[in-house]
């Protein structure tokens, strides 16, 4: 009787084989109802986009782009980045005062200093910013607004902060 | 040894406060606990407490009702997934539905799906009905249930051709431009029909007025239908087949005489 028992005999087999097709055609159906919610077209703006060549933005700090695709592009001695110009704290959007040379935001008082180190106010996070890529064919710069550098801030007495050093990263980085 | 810890847990499941509010009774095989089975249970309750043998034999009822009301389940389920890319607007109601069966994930299963259990709920619907006539099974006591069987029959149908009118394409526009002109013929309440001028029957403030939102074809017209479709037709198909579920379980299934 045990040989009996522990062979797959012929009405097992089809059982497991109806089974697996029930199992595969339930599993094939969930798993499409999940996909069918993941849009592969968007109509929004575009996330990844040019902003023209590095040799277009002089030293400091550029609003040229925050309306239309929300960053500022700043250059300093060493190279250029793009920041994402949505405060950490809520999302709102902060503004430039250059007298101040500081990013206020205007719900909640949050400040942030050019390299986007929280100088006061409730933002917990530094600002992000985008990752950067040369276009090969034409030298313009590649924004990819959806990969962000988030480095985990430091408390300091100045607020708080990162070493610049290592934001200045590739892709997060354009040393031109 | 597994088997026993398996009989073990299912035993404690079975002891919890949670397990005896949701099911409340048991497994003992005794008359009570069988009626009680079907009384208690939410889902047997739809159903008769007894039924002959023949009655549900599959030559007498073709199962066609049953399958109306699977491909109506269907139906719910496959509208709301459309809803989510399907926006009622004369701009867009034509290119969702073409993003839909061209770019969004299983868009085209889940749409044709849709289309084909719409088609087969008409078939199926009135081949019910074709089988209850010809079994005479229409007849007393459940004439009234007939009368509950042709309002759902009107329901499939409006549903059926309000949803054929959402893709908003060349068929809908002449669809509802036909449809609606029938109802202006509406004795009474149109404004081209039997003393529907000496009513006071105008072209904006009949029924056609009504159903179009306007007194021509346009947004208003696909947002009615959209509405109608979606909400107000499905709503009262799930009313009238409670009510129709209810007279079969009062009446009983009718069988071969």
């Amino acid at each position: 009787m045990k040989d009996i028992d522990e062979t797959i005999t012929r009405r097992d087999f089809f059982s497991h084989v109806g089974w697996g097709g029930v199992a595969a055609t339930l599993g094939g159906s969930a798993f499409s109802f999940y996909r069918f919610y993941f849009p592969n077209v968007l109509y929004e703006t575009q996330k990844v986009f040019k902003i023209g060549k590095p040799s277009d933005y002089p030293e400091g700090l550029s609003e040229k782009w925050k309306k239309e695709r929300q960053i500022w592009v700043v250059r300093n001695e060493r190279g250029l980045y793009v920041m994402i110009s949505i405060c950490r704290h809520l999302g709102c959007t902060p503004n430039w005062f250059q007298d101040k040379q500081a990013f206020l935001c205007p719900c909640h008082g949050s400040i942030f200093s050019i390299e986007g180190n929280v100088l006061g106010g409730p933002s917990p996070r530094l600002l992000w910013r985008a990752a950067l890529k040369i276009d090969p064919t034409d030298g313009q710069i590649i924004v990819d607004f959806n990969h962000r550098q988030d480095p985990d801030p430091m408390s300091t007495e100045q607020g708080l902060r990162v070493d610049e050093a290592s934001r200045e990263v590739e892709p997060f980085f354009l040393k031109v | 040894m597994a088997s026993s810890n398996r009989e073990k847990i299912s035993e404690w499941v079975k002891s919890t406060q949670i397990y005896k509010a949701i099911f409340r009774h048991g497994y003992e095989d005794t008359p009570r606990n069988r009626s009680l089975t079907t009384f208690s249970n939410v889902l047997y309750h739809l159903h008769p407490v007894k039924t002959r043998w023949e009655s549900i034999k599959f030559r007498y009822t073709w199962c066609m009702g049953g399958v109306s009301l699977l491909l109506f389940v269907m139906l719910a389920l496959t509208g709301v997934m459309l809803m989510f890319y399907y926006v009622p607007d004369v701009r867009r109601a034509y290119q969702d539905i073409k993003d839909m069966m061209t770019v969004v994930s299983y868009g085209t299963t889940f749409r044709n799906i849709h289309r084909f259990a719409a088609q087969g709920m008409v078939a199926t619907v009135w081949i019910h009905m074709t089988r209850v006539f010809l079994t005479g099974s229409y007849k007393s006591p459940r004439e009234f249930n007939w009368i509950i069987g042709v309002v759902l029959l009107m329901l499939t149908l409006l549903l059926s051709w309000t949803g054929y009118l959402l893709p908003w394409d060349q068929l809908a526009l002449w669809a509802i431009t036909v449809g609606t002109k029938m109802a202006a013929a509406t004795p009474l309440f149109g404004v081209e029909g039997p003393f529907g001028v000496q009513l006071g029957m105008r072209p904006d403030n009949d029924v056609k007025f009504m159903l179009l939102g306007g007194t021509e074809v346009g947004q208003n017209a696909l947002l009615r239908f959209y509405v109608l479709h979606c909400v107000v037709l499905p709503m009262l198909v799930v009313v009238f087949l409670a009510v129709h579920f209810w007279r079969v379980r009062k009446d009983g299934f009718s069988g071969p005489l």
